[in-house]
């Protein structure tokens, strides 16, 4: 019985970890520009990241090792501080994008504009971090993320032509303006296989005390977790495309984002877009700020572990606090949130090799975990999504920062 | 594995980067150099484990290793890295299991400064 609460609490909390602003943001784009051409995109990262999750958490049952601290150990220090700059920053604009997410909602429902929303929003998240226990906070963002089903009943509700929906899945090259359709894929998948998930999710499992008998229940939640996150997004994309792209409109602010859940559901829909847009970001940034802390003590081997009280690892809780302060900090200069996320996750497709190819590398190490090394399918996958997806995105960068 | 099982050791695979612990199972560092003792007559022993921001940013860059030097002098580290004699190394596993107690080593001394002037000062810090 035990073990059935825990395979639902960790499903959930996988929704959770999946269901970001990125996420929320490329279906929508994806749906809006393209229709149904993109959904491939969004099959393939979702393969790529259970195989990844999976592993993650494999590699923490099995050896008691986060990915940051097995990599540091086993490639050096060099190595490990080369990764640990590239994810730092990157990490940095993800929780900015994050921390945007969560005001453009405030921003929808109150009129007033998001950046006054930042430092209130910033201040929020870390109180809850610096107050909060790892399970308090996963669990009751998890079960809110539950609101983001709308998503999928909206796409029920707009009545798809389904077989052009099951079309998509193949893919396609682009019916027009090539360059942005691959930046849009290269978000996608960036955006659904973001670094940080692999190195947050090892240590919460370290940090839940994981041992050889999760392997099991870790399977099952990395399964049904990310197929059921990648529903919701697969259920906005769908919504987009049937509301937004036949009237030409394109996802330039989340209000145009919103429409996909006014045309079903009204006004309500307008709000529960809001709420799902705001809970999933609130979420994710509190996934990223530990993140940051998580790859910094585990990199200098400093006292970690978020359910401590942050006198017990200051250098720890200092972490998160300077991380999520300076993060606010780029969206009260202005920028904007959209585009903000859609540059971001296309550039966490671009460092994934970094990240993931040591990672592979781990998992078929026996001396770290041992009879629970990956068979060659898991191997060959992730190697060929992330390889494509690395690939596409060298190509999608530079054409979309030329092209505006 | 307890020393006791093995008749060698990697140092560069099983030793070096790898997490340090002390007698009171808390984390206090990594393992970020090694020092060897050469003796005359003698084949080099193996003598002190490294550990600090000092000793790794040496590893990393000689320019880094100068800022960190005067960043630690400023929370009165001595500019000397910390040293853990290998006699005080009491199992090398997972993690490197070493018998000294973290809150009194200069390891600490900035999580400490931090603890003080920093966490304990913000409500609910501790």
């Amino acid at each position: 019985m035990k073990k059935i609460i825990q395979v639902a609490l960790g499903i959930l909390t996988s929704i959770g970890g999946f269901l970001d602003v990125g996420a929320i943001a490329t279906s929508a784009q994806a749906g809006a520009a393209f229709g149904f051409e993109l959904i491939w995109a969004l099959v393939l990262g979702t393969v790529c990241v259970t195989f990844l999750v999976e592993m993650s958490g494999r590699l923490a049952a099995a050896s008691k090792h986060t990915l940051a601290e097995a990599v540091r150990e086993r490639f050096g220090a060099k190595f490990y501080f080369i990764q640990y700059i590239v994810e730092v920053v990157v990490d940095f604009l993800v929780l900015a994008a994050e921390i945007g997410g969560v005001c453009i909602a405030l921003q929808l429902v109150t009129g007033l504009s998001y950046r006054w929303w930042v430092l209130p929003v910033a201040f929020f998240l870390w109180l809850l971090l610096w107050k909060g226990t790892f399970d308090l906070i996963e669990n009751s963002v998890a079960i809110l993320g539950l609101v983001t089903l709308v998503f999928v009943a909206a796409a029920v509700v707009v009545k798809p032509d389904w077989s052009s929906v099951l079309a998509g899945v193949v893919p396609s090259v682009a019916r027009h303006d090539t360059a942005h359709y691959l930046f849009i894929a290269v978000s996608i998948v960036g955006a659904l296989v973001s670094p940080y998930l692999f190195f947050f999710y090892s240590s919460g499992a370290v940090e839940s005390k994981w041992d050889r008998e999760y392997i099991g229940v870790n399977r099952a939640i990395a399964v049904v977790g990310m197929g059921f996150g990648s529903i919701v997004s697969l259920g906005l994309l769908v919504a987009a495309a049937v509301v937004l792209h036949p009237r030409g409109i394109q996802v330039d602010s989340y209000n145009q984002a919103a429409l996909t859940l006014v045309q079903p559901f009204g006004f309500i829909g307008f709000l529960l877009f809001a709420a799902s847009l705001g809970i999933t970001c609130f979420g994710a940034a509190l996934e990223v700020g530990l993140d940051q802390a998580y790859i910094t003590a585990q990199a200098f081997g400093w006292r970690w572990g978020e359910s401590q009280k942050p006198s017990k690892d200051a250098r720890f809780s200092m972490t998160y606090t300077v991380v999520i302060f300076l993060s606010s900090l780029l969206m009260v200069a202005g920028i904007d949130p959209l585009q903000l996320t859609l540059f971001t996750m296309a550039l966490s497709a671009a460092i994934l090799p970094i990240v993931i190819v040591p990672f592979l590398v781990l998992m078929n190490d026996e001396r770290y975990v041992g009879k629970y090394r990956n068979g060659w399918i898991s191997n060959a996958v992730v190697i060929f999504i992330i390889g494509l997806a690395f690939v596409l995105a060298i190509v999608a960068l530079p054409l979309e920062i030329l092209g505006g | 594995m307890s020393q006791e099982d093995r008749k060698e050791i990697n140092l560069i695979r099983d030793v070096l980067d790898n997490q340090l612990v002390d007698r009171h199972k808390q984390p206090m560092g990594r393992a970020d150099g090694l020092i060897i003792e050469l003796r005359t007559g003698e084949p080099p022993r193996l003598a002190y484990i490294e550990a600090g921001a000092q000793t790794l940013a040496r590893r990393l860059h000689p320019k880094l290793s100068n800022w960190v030097s005067k960043l630690a002098s400023r929370f009165g580290k001595d500019g000397e890295p910390y040293r853990i004699p290998w006699s005080r190394v009491h199992d090398v596993g997972i993690d490197i299991d070493v018998g000294v107690d973290a809150e009194k080593t200069p390891v600490m001394l900035f999580e400490q400064w931090l603890r003080e002037h920093v966490v304990g000062r913000i409500p609910g810090g501790s």
